[in-house]
């Protein structure tokens, strides 16, 4: 049986269990792994991996089972698994219906790659080889601690008892090196490059392997700075992790309505500067989170999140959604076939500023550049803190020395109304962002 | 018996061979607010083979249980080892080790297969009560019990053939509290390698109370100042020290590639208060088994011994390069990954300090409690997130303010650590490296400086 007629099946065989709706998802995925370590090939690996999660309410109670054999037998065994939590669940009053079916946009350009799909684990170790190859050669002094690179081959089917049935295909390369720099003894902190694309055509690796090579380098022989309070150019990793997590948790709509968003009744309101524009684009062409619909079988959409500054809209789920009386904005989320629904951002983007990362350098008086942030953020309060990784200290426009035992503390809320520059280069980021370098006032940067 | 179709597989298979079967039957129930957010459970089951041809290793997994199937991933796994031989660089030996034939399985007292769902459900359900109640400040909450159940099974070509079963159970409480425009989260765990006992002896209750005093207290508190400062580490928290201060660096793959610990066996690392065990056998631990996914039976690895630098963890291919013996650290997420080194339960032995006395000596410092997450680099500079900072004056705990990340040479903090508590605890973590998995952290509260990551 195809995905989707096993999805279809399952939601009819709990509908026959007199479930009051029912949902499937069913996966299958193919990833070819190459894992390096301690400047090796340590292994590659190929997984194939299926599975299925079934979703039935019944009385506005929730049941939720997963199997990842898909045998006939399993599926019916996950159902009425999924039915039997159901009846020791207890009844939701904010609960109103599964999605109904509507009709999906075309699937973005550029989603699925043949020639990627068709990868073997000969030549994703080829790509590997690339990074390194490039990394070693870049400079004696640098050394591969760890590294991934891996394909992945997606296919998903919905289906559920209002009519959505839904299926996609994608494809996914991504890879990761981390290096370390040795000089007489000294070893430089751990410098991470990575690529993501949907295409091995756009993915590359020697920049993986030249990119971290630099920033090892560039972080030997580091010094310390006498504490203060300034700025910081975050590059587009560190302003992810640091600026758009809260972002991402503020705009969740069920943050919103549980109280736990800072954002919660700010809707039209000013939240930060007006350089700042973000908007939640799921069909983006070639987005790493991209597709025709999400987890629930939603389609998928373009909606602005914050514009020029003003909070504009929430991201929901149709669960969120049905409570507000609002429609979903295509933003269901699961990490996999065995977890529910969650809220998540498909592409966040944000929306370019005009200056390149050494024009951005070239106008600091007295600042940081951190590359790398190995820290804490509380996403509810935006409180980050944590250690400057890949930094160096700026004067009068220009990069001075590396920083030693330096650590950067503040409020991502009052960050993005501090926003002095959004820099030109966009990249996408593993939390699903899209994000420049951004240069923010008013950072704690503590020394001993 | 799936043990039997894999040994039969395992029959005709090429060079040194393993096949790993891992059933992993999860349960998860979670309430949000006083309503059930997630109720689910199900299995994921698969076999995995490894193969290791002329010194190079080949893998491959699957989710279909017959015999073609898994004899299909063997022969994958091989040619994946033949394929990529030449482009690896150094040759793998393993350390030998006898084949063990055993059976195990985590103790306990009250087996989740045997306890109604509907009775976690409720209990859950009064634990969020509990929170929402405990102020009118907290505004939201999630309280969350998970129980896993792992079913493992390892063969090798060598002729072992072990079979264990671990058992989890853990919960967590998040609360939000708000106030004039303010707000703040807590976090708390509880949890062990046990049956459903372990919510008699910690229940999961109590976890949800000090998350809700928490919060409820932190929603009106500053950021802790930033700088050098004299604290004192909670025992919760300080098996975040242990493991990532420590802990990996002294994973044998990342001292091959030259961490901190390279060149440290016999010299002395830390304050003759410091004695650091990496123990696989601990009972209850988060991360306990009697055999590692390589089939080496585990045990109690000592790294730092009053001081001075004593051991590595280490795998059987590791155990070769070092000439040494293998210390049951190969672990695997599950059947989707071959082992790596990994720490499994990692603490600070207990001393003979008072709470009270370890802030004795503290002219201006502070307390800090409750971990967030952490991270180790090579250089031996380490941090983790704290929750809570309560100040200490003249000896003294005064106000509480929001914990910050704190950071630190490892080196400079463990010879800094100049006295340790008799509090000793153990708690959950999970260790990303690579892949996650399930690791305990231990340790009595200590004493130390750190650098606090917090405001001017």
């Amino acid at each position: 049986m195809s995905l989707a007629n096993l999805a279809g099946f399952s939601v009819k065989y709990c509908e026959k269990m007199g479930v009051d709706e029912a949902e499937a998802l069913a996966q299958s995925q193919r990833i070819v792994e190459v894992v390096l370590e301690r400047a090796e090939i340590q292994s590659e690996r190929i997984k194939n991996q299926r599975g299925i999660g079934i979703r039935l309410i019944k009385d506005k109670r929730l049941g939720f089972a997963f199997a990842s054999t898909l045998s006939k037998a399993s599926i019916e065994e996950a159902c009425r698994n999924a039915k039997s939590l159901a009846n020791v669940s207890i009844p939701n009053p904010d609960w109103v219906s599964l999605p109904t079916s509507a009709r999906l946009p075309n699937p973005p350009n550029g989603i699925y790659d043949e020639k990627t799909a068709g990868l073997s684990g000969d030549e994703v170790l080829n790509l590997a080889m690339l990074a390194y190859d490039e990394a070693k050669g870049y400079d004696k002094r640098v050394d591969i601690d760890d590294g991934k690179f891996s394909t992945i081959i997606n296919e998903v089917a919905i289906s559920n008892s209002h009519g959505i049935e839904a299926e996609e295909k994608t494809t996914l390369l991504q890879g990761y090196l981390i290096c370390v720099a040795k000089e007489y003894g000294e070893t430089s902190s751990m410098a991470f490059e990575y690529d993501v694309t949907r295409s091995v055509d756009d993915f590359s690796p020697e920049r993986i392997g030249r990119v971290s090579a630099e920033k090892a380098l560039a972080s030997l022989k580091p010094k310390a700075v006498e504490p203060f309070v300034g700025r910081v150019i975050l590059d587009s990793d560190p302003a992810a992790t640091i600026l758009m997590s809260p972002i991402i948790s503020g705009v969740n709509a069920d943050n919103a309505q549980r109280g736990r968003s800072l954002w919660a009744e700010k809707l039209g309101e000013e939240v930060a500067s007006e350089k700042l524009t973000v908007t939640d684009d799921g069909l983006l062409p070639k987005g790493i989170s991209s597709s025709s619909f999400d987890f629930e079988g939603v389609p998928r959409q373009k909606t602005p999140v914050v514009t020029r500054g003003k909070l504009e809209s929430f991201l929901h789920n149709s669960f969120t959604a049905n409570k507000e009386r609002k429609n979903s904005t295509g933003n269901a989320h699961r990490e996999g076939y065995n977890m529910l629904p969650l809220i998540a951002v498909s592409n966040l983007m944000v929306k370019a500023g005009k200056k390149k990362l050494e024009e951005m350098i070239s106008e600091v008086d007295k600042g940081i550049i951190v590359r790398r942030f190995s820290g804490n953020v509380r996403p509810e309060s935006g409180e980050f803190s944590g250690i400057a990784k890949q930094a160096s200290y700026v004067e009068k426009g220009e990069i001075k020395y590396p920083l030693k035992e330096t650590m950067i503390s503040g409020n991502a809320f009052q960050a993005i109304k501090n926003l002095i520059e959004i820099g030109s280069e966009i990249r996408p980021t593993f939390l699903r962002t899209y994000v420049p370098p951004i240069m923010v006032d008013k950072i704690n940067i503590i020394s001993k | 018996m799936i043990v039997d179709l894999l040994k039969e597989c395992l029959k005709k298979s090429r060079g040194y061979s393993e096949l790993r079967h891992h059933k992993r039957d999860t349960f998860t129930v979670s309430v949000k607010d006083g309503k059930i957010d997630v109720l689910n459970s199900g299995i994921i089951e698969g076999v995995c083979a490894r193969t290791l041809i002329d010194g190079s290793w080949g893998f491959s997994s699957t989710t279909v249980l017959e015999k073609g199937k898994i004899k299909e991933i063997l022969e994958g796994a091989a040619s994946l080892a033949e394929a990529s031989k030449s482009k690896k660089k150094r040759a793998v030996k393993l350390a030998s080790i006898k084949p063990h034939l055993d059976k195990y399985e985590t103790s306990m007292k009250i087996d989740p297969r045997k306890i109604g769902r509907e009775e976690l459900v409720s209990l859950v359900i009064d634990v969020d009560k509990d929170v929402r109640g405990f102020s009118k400040n907290i505004v939201s909450d999630t309280v969350t019990f998970n129980i896993v159940d792992d079913e493992l099974a390892f063969l090798s070509s060598e002729g072992a053939k072990i079979s264990q079963r671990l058992a989890r159970c853990f919960g967590s409480v998040m609360v939000i509290a708000r106030e004039k425009g303010n707000i703040a989260s807590a976090f708390e765990t509880i949890g062990q390698e046990s049956g459903l006992e372990v919510l008699e002896k910690t229940p999961l209750t109590d976890a949800g109370k000090t998350a809700a005093e928490r919060a409820s207290k932190l929603v009106s508190a500053k950021v802790a100042p930033g700088g050098l400062f004299h604290v004192t580490l909670e025992n919760r928290i300080v098996g975040l020290l242990a493991h990532e201060a420590v802990g990996h660096c002294s994973e044998a793959d990342l001292v091959f590639g030259g961490s901190f610990l390279a060149d440290k066996i016999g010299k002395e690392v830390a304050s003759k208060k410091v004695t650091l065990v990496d123990d696989g056998r601990f009972s209850g631990g988060f991360g306990t088994m009697k055999y590692d996914d390589e089939g080496v039976p585990t045990q109690r690895t000592v790294i730092i011994d009053k001081g001075i630098c004593r051991g590595f963890l280490h795998s059987r291919e590791t155990a070769q390069h070092f000439g040494v013996s293998p210390t049951g650290n190969a672990r695997a997420w599950n059947f989707e990954y071959d082992p790596i080194i990994r720490m499994r339960n990692t603490f600070i032995q207990a001393g003979d300090y008072s709470l009270e006395e370890l802030a004795e000596d503290i002219k201006e410092g502070f307390f800090l409690k409750g971990g967030l997450a952490g991270q180790a680099d090579f250089n031996g500079e380490f941090m983790f997130g704290t929750q809570e900072a309560i100040r200490i004056k003249n000896g003294k705990f005064t106000e509480s303010f929001r914990g910050v990340t704190i950071s630190g040479n490892a080196f400079e903090v463990l010879k800094n650590v100049d006295a340790v508590g008799k509090d000793f605890a153990m708690s959950t973590g999970m260790c990303g490296k690579e892949q996650v998995n399930y690791a305990g952290i231990g340790g009595a509260s200590l004493r130390t400086k750190v650098l606090m990551g917090g405001v001017r």
